[in-house]
């Protein structure tokens, strides 16, 4: 408990928001904090990735003959790694892969990003709106939930992801890369609401018979007031805690679904796409194969491991039992 | 408990045809024109319109839905007079692709499926629980460490990337496992599971990950119940109350979704199938995708959906066995 | 035919054998390679299994009227599919002779080459003893015409050469075949192909001089009406060969036996040596390398479908005890980038295209010289007597790298005669049709960069494999990517398909272009040329006309390098296939 100064000159114990006994726990958690700036270093390079590039002379588009032999792999050990290009180089165009990692960050991070703010959004609403209404439109709500994890969500977005991706080009999306990344991202929306709809609403449901929320309403409060000044300042920690965490899988998913051919499209410089082609040229060219892999992997780990220790802080559910 | 269970399945079958209508709406709403793919590289405008015809994909989005549930009781007859083919029931489509009945490929294909799901269930549950134990009754030494990084690695690992590395590591550079190649139970029991154990492996510990983490906090979340306190107030060994008492307690739930999860990757775990090159249900629906396959696409998406409302429903009738106060509801 | 393209494989396992890293070339060089040893018949016994391995997850189809693929019109025809005619089993050019297989001889024509007959031999066989009839043969090529069957996935000279008059069937014609067709309309099919004992006749609506050729495809081969199973005989057709299908599973295997019920008096083409023919699908290509260089146990027995990975060629042919066992050669196919010569209807702009193209930037992606040489032609040099290079467009370097200037230079030309074009090309971008795949991202990546050099868009426009043909059938972009191989020896399979009116294969919208009519007047000149050396000189010039047309840019003459075990004997390349003589391969040891 920190102390503080009253009006009165005498040492008062204050207590702590929620909000700041999970901080300060966090800050305990080295690996949290190792793998917060890993995030960080990420978003970094995302953002920065057409100044960076140019600043280490590393174009992910232009084609670099010199560096492939006549059979298309790269002329030089470990996949070309050189000064000229740091992380090897694209069998069969002799691209750079550290600048095509680098603006593959921004594709990852650009659909992990969208898609968690827009899964969080209808979520969150769907929640509330299941936990504070009951009855029949908590019932639709939560039956709609339930039908939607019925459907094998993988195999969907698969089948589906050229057809639609056609729709949504005949609806005057632009074609290519923008209507594909609007169907992953519509899809992601479509199935993943429902878990954070449902821990919300569980929330919601437990926090409206507390007495602030009695008081708050018995003063005429309205729904609004109830909403964003009562239930959203205690939802935070979980709402933060699920966004860290899903985070990660769309991003491992846009890499899947671009790894099977479903994804992004050429030449776009996807780390799934990378990954897909890697694999016939694991023979002659494993760097090609390990690098985005791990450059993927270390990502999310690193959100992973940040969720992780932000539940460990925020939740107080958290298994820290004293037995 | 009659009514119960009758409701639940009440709800289970109108999901499920909820599930199938929206699948076949979707699959056939879609721009790309499933009369043109029975055609092939001379294919002409007159032959798309007859086969449209022929095939019945002119007639109104409910009639060729109605024909296709009826299809399911009854079989039904693709084509005509002559060069008419007959599925018999219960007939899920016919792939023009293929030229088969989409059941009898489903047939095929989903034993592969179920011997990797089963493999990999059992494998999980052991390593989840087992390692999610050791972590609860270690909770805060290093097994506790390992356990909890284990299961943070598990679950960051690309599914086809842990594959890969895999086959690298047991396959090629020390020559341990032949390569993956499916051979039937029936046919050599042995290599059936020696191609399978790689398989089982990547789902296995990517899937154990999670249930490491729930075994150890739903462990942990038990001991902090009133009859576990009691016990341990009146002496009872601490390592024999979380085996026989506490692990039974926090292991119901657990199960339940262990089987949900099971339910799931009997619809086709698709990535590892195709790593592997295993020709299960989730190859047979990439190659559908590839081939623009359509038939079977609908059929494979409600199979696995009928697996997971299965599933569902099944835990929903244990839940209300166990728990009285579920049932009223 | 078409190239079996292919398609998206989803993911590939790698083999890893104490392969080096990388590298270069390591002096493996690309040139024609018979295959040494295992091309002759030296030390073969009688019996055994032979393996074939390939990453395919089945055939494209048994069923000899949908039959399109080269390798597999070999295979199933020296297997279980006889035709009339056939070509003579061995290697070299003199693979390409025709010679006579169910009939007693090539056939005789009538002086306006529009009546064509053939008289069977006796004896013929099906796999349960029954006989091989005239109506067989009938019955068979009657088997195209039926749309909702057959699908128009085989040839369609049944259709384009046979004496039936237009209607209102689905492909045009007055008979809708077999299936449908009601007493009348049997007859108007009976007329055209008609049997008199062992004699069968063909009456033709155009003059065809090398109609003896086009029996030959398995599109002209019998089926048993009684075990036609329509849809369905793909699965399971009736044998005539030496060997017949015992079960076929995609995904997993087919598995060719012997037909005791074949006559070896009857058949003067056929030697089959081994007992049984093991197709395994759904290998990963990596995986079959690694199993092919190991060479053990079975693999000694396996050939393989589907060539070697590009990434491992260095191995294979830097590697002189192999010398024996691989092949190196034309597989006669040409690669090509067609035209929509209709809304490109500018020829400078194609050339400046042309010459900005970096086709060695290409070539090295596709995995280097040993995938192709630049085609001069859009005949297959092995076509030895319609082939000749061609006088490409000025400027084009020889070793395959972009002319910027030049293109450049020709784009002003094309700025000055058709302004429409020129600012199509660069400021909306030409839209480049093409099948989606791991090779076409960076192959598309390639004409994007080195067509922007010289000012040129391109967008990028890919269309899922299986669809593809069907696809730009409806609705083409401005250019589009194909490749072809003449159907028999003969560039009248090639020149008029691609390129004249009513072509099986002409995509290029090019029936309005102003130089089209000379150019079709010459190509009917052609078709009805008898004698083979004129009409070898016509094909050339016609070849030249198209190159200086450029209604599409000539890409490769493709290769295919192939291994085999070290006990596999007669396996050459068959010219007219591009692929083995399949049944007569055989097994040393």
């Amino acid at each position: 408990m920190e102390t503080a100064q009253s009006v009165s000159g005498v040492e008062m114990a204050v207590g702590l928001s929620p909000f700041q006994m999970g901080l300060s726990r966090i800050r305990r958690n080295r690996g949290a904090i190792i793998a917060f700036w890993i995030v960080v270093f990420y978003v970094f390079v995302a953002a920065f990735a057409p100044v960076l590039v140019k600043l280490l002379n590393i174009d992910p588009y232009s084609l670099d003959r010199e560096a492939i032999n006549d059979f298309g792999l790269p002329a030089g050990p470990l996949g070309g790694v050189s000064w000229d290009h740091p992380f090897g180089v694209e069998p069969g165009t002799g691209r750079d892969i550290l600048g095509r990692l680098m603006y593959g960050a921004r594709i990852s991070l650009l659909v992990g990003t969208i898609g968690t703010i827009l899964t969080t959004t209808v979520g969150v609403t769907l929640g509330i709106v299941a936990g504070l209404r009951r009855g029949f439109i908590d019932s639709l709500i939560s039956r709609l939930g339930d039908v939607t994890l019925a459907f094998p969500s993988l195999l969907l977005i698969i089948a589906l992801a050229n057809p639609m991706t056609q729709r949504l080009e005949s609806w005057g999306i632009p074609a290519g890369n923008t209507a594909r990344i609007t169907y992953i991202l519509t899809v992601l929306t479509f199935f993943g609401w429902v878990y954070m709809a449902r821990l919300v609403r569980g929330q919601v449901l437990s926090l409206r018979e507390r007495e602030f929320v009695e008081a708050a309403r018995s003063f005429g409060a309205g729904t609004g007031h109830l909403v964003f000044k009562q239930l959203l300042p205690n939802l935070w920690p979980q709402i933060i805690v699920f966004v860290s965490l899903s985070l990660p899988g769309y991003v491992a998913l846009e890499a899947t679904l671009s790894f099977l051919g479903v994804g992004l499209l050429a030449p776009a410089a996807s780390w799934g796409i990378m990954l897909g082609d890697s694999v016939r040229y694991y023979r002659a060219d494993p760097t090609y194969l390990f690098i985005p892999g791990l450059t993927l992997m270390a990502l999310v780990l690193a959100f992973n491991m940040l969720g992780d220790g932000l539940r460990d802080a925020f939740d107080p559910r958290s298994d820290r039992q004293q037995l | 408990m009659i009514f119960f269970v009758l409701r639940r399945s009440i709800f289970g079958i109108l999901l499920l045809l909820i599930i199938s209508a929206f699948t076949f709406w979707i699959f056939s709403a879609l721009p790309s024109d499933p009369a043109a793919l029975t055609c092939g590289k001379n294919c002409r405008p007159e032959v798309i319109e007859a086969n449209r015809e022929r095939l019945g994909y002119d007639k109104p989005l409910i009639e060729q839905y109605g024909s296709y549930m009826k299809g399911i009781f009854t079989g039904r007859t693709y084509g005509e007079e002559g060069a008419a083919v007959h599925c018999p029931a219960p007939s899920l489509g016919y792939s023009y692709d293929r030229h088969e009945c989409v059941t009898s490929l489903i047939a095929s294909t989903l034993p592969v499926t179920a011997s990797i799901a089963l493999g990999a269930f059992v494998l999980w549950m052991a390593i989840g629980v087992g390692l999610g134990t050791l972590a609860a009754l270690k909770r805060g030494k290093w097994q506790d460490r390992v356990a909890t990084a284990f299961s943070v690695i598990g679950v960051s690992l690309p599914t086809f990337f842990l594959g890969l590395i895999f086959i690298m590591v047991f396959v090629i550079w020390t020559g341990i496992l032949p390569f993956p190649r499916y051979v039937g139970l029936t046919d050599n029991p042995f290599e059936w599971f020696m191609a399978l154990i790689l398989p089982w492996l990547v789902l296995a510990i990517i899937s154990a990950a999670t249930y490491v983490r729930m075994t150890r906090n739903g462990i942990l979340e038990v001991m902090n119940e009133e009859f576990v306190r009691l016990g341990l107030a009146k002496g009872l060994p601490r390592r024999r109350l979380i085996v026989r008492y506490v692990l039974r307690a926090a292991l119901v739930p657990i199960v339940t979704i262990a089987g949900l999860d099971f339910a799931f990757l009997l619809g086709g775990a698709l990535v590892t199938e195709s790593i592997f090159n295993m020709p299960g249900l989730g190859k047979l629906t990439l190659a559908a995708v590839v081939n623009s396959d359509l038939p079977i696409l609908v059929a494979t998406t409600m199979v696995a959906a009928v697996f997971i409302v299965v599933a569902n429903t099944v835990v929903d009738i244990l839940y209300g066995y166990l728990d009285p106060r579920v049932r009223v509801k | 035919m078409k190239k079996r393209s292919k398609v998206l494989a989803v993911a590939a396992l790698l083999g890893l054998v104490a392969g080096a890293c990388g590298g270069d070339s390591g002096g493996a060089q690309s040139g024609e390679e018979s295959g040494g040893r295992s091309a002759t018949m030296d030390g073969v016994k009688d019996g055994g299994t032979l393996y074939v391995l390939t990453y395919q997850e089945g055939a494209s189809t048994l069923d000899p009227q949908r039959v399109y693929t080269g390798a597999e019109l070999g295979a199933w025809g020296s297997t279980f599919t006889r035709t009339l005619t056939s070509y003579k089993p061995v290697a070299g050019s003199d693979g390409t002779t025709l010679v006579a297989d169910m009939a007693t001889d090539l056939g005789t024509a009538s002086d306006d080459l529009k009546t064509w007959s053939f008289t069977m031999r006796d004896g013929i066989l099906w796999e349960d003893g029954t006989e091989v009839t005239c109506a067989d043969i009938a019955y068979g090529v009657s088997r195209t015409f039926a749309a909702e069957v057959t699908a128009g996935e085989g040839p369609m000279y049944a259709l384009s050469y046979l004496d039936i008059p237009e209607g209102d069937s689905d492909f045009g014609s007055a008979y809708p075949g077999p299936w449908l067709a009601d007493a009348d309309q049997q007859a108007i099919f009976d007329e055209a192909v008609s049997c008199d004992g062992k004699t069968i006749t063909f009456k033709l609506k155009v003059p065809v001089a090398d109609f003896n050729y086009t029996v030959g495809l398995l599109a002209f081969a019998p089926v048993p009406k009684a075990q036609d199973t329509a849809d369905q005989y793909g699965l399971k057709p009736f044998s005539n060969g030496p060997f017949k299908v015992e079960s076929y599973e995609e995904g997993k295997e087919l598995v060719l036996v012997r037909n005791e019920n074949w006559d070896k008096s009857t058949d003067e083409i056929r030697e089959p040596k081994v007992d049984k023919i093991v197709w395994q699908f759904g290998l990963d290509e990596a995986v079959i390398d690694e199993r092919m260089l190991a060479d053990s146990g079975d693999d000694k027995n396996a050939i393989v479908y589907g060539g070697i990975l590009p990434e491992n060629l260095q191995t294979v042919f830097g590697d002189d005890t192999l010398k024996d066992r691989r092949t190196d050669g034309f597989d006669g196919f040409v690669s090509y980038t067609m035209f929509n010569v209709e809304s490109v209807s500018c020829v400078e702009v194609r050339q400046a295209v042309w010459l900005a193209l970096d086709r060695e930037a290409l070539r090295t992606a596709a995995g280097g010289p040993f995938t192709g040489e630049f085609a001069k032609s859009f005949v297959a040099p092995l076509l030895a007597a319609d082939y000749e290079p061609a006088e490409l467009v000025d400027g084009l370097n020889e070793d395959g790298t972009p002319n910027v200037e030049a293109a450049k230079a020709k784009l002003e030309e094309a700025k000055a005669k058709c302004p429409e074009v020129h600012a199509k090309a660069t400021e909306d971008g030409l839209r480049f049709d093409h099948p989606d795949s791991d090779t076409w991202k960076k192959n598309i990546a390639i004409w994007i960069e080195s067509l922007g050099a010289a000012g040129i868009k391109i967008v990028d426009n890919p269309i899922e494999p299986s669809k593809y043909y069907a696809t730009i059938n409806g609705d083409r972009g401005d250019l589009m990517r194909a490749g072809w191989a003449a159907d028999w020896a003969n560039a009248s399979t090639v020149i008029p398909e691609l390129f004249g009116e009513g072509g099986g294969f002409n995509y290029h919208n090019n029936e309005g272009d102003p130089a089209f009519a000379e150019f079709q007047a010459k190509v009917d000149e052609a078709k009805a040329e008898t004698d083979r050396g004129a009409q070898s000189k016509l094909w050339k010039e016609l070849n030249q006309y198209v190159i200086d047309q450029v209604w599409s840019i000539p890409g490769s003459a493709t290769k295919a390098q192939n291994l085999v075990g070290s006990n596999v004997r007669g396996a050459y390349q068959w010219l007219p296939f591009g692929w083995y003589n399949l049944g007569g391969i055989g097994l040393a040891g």
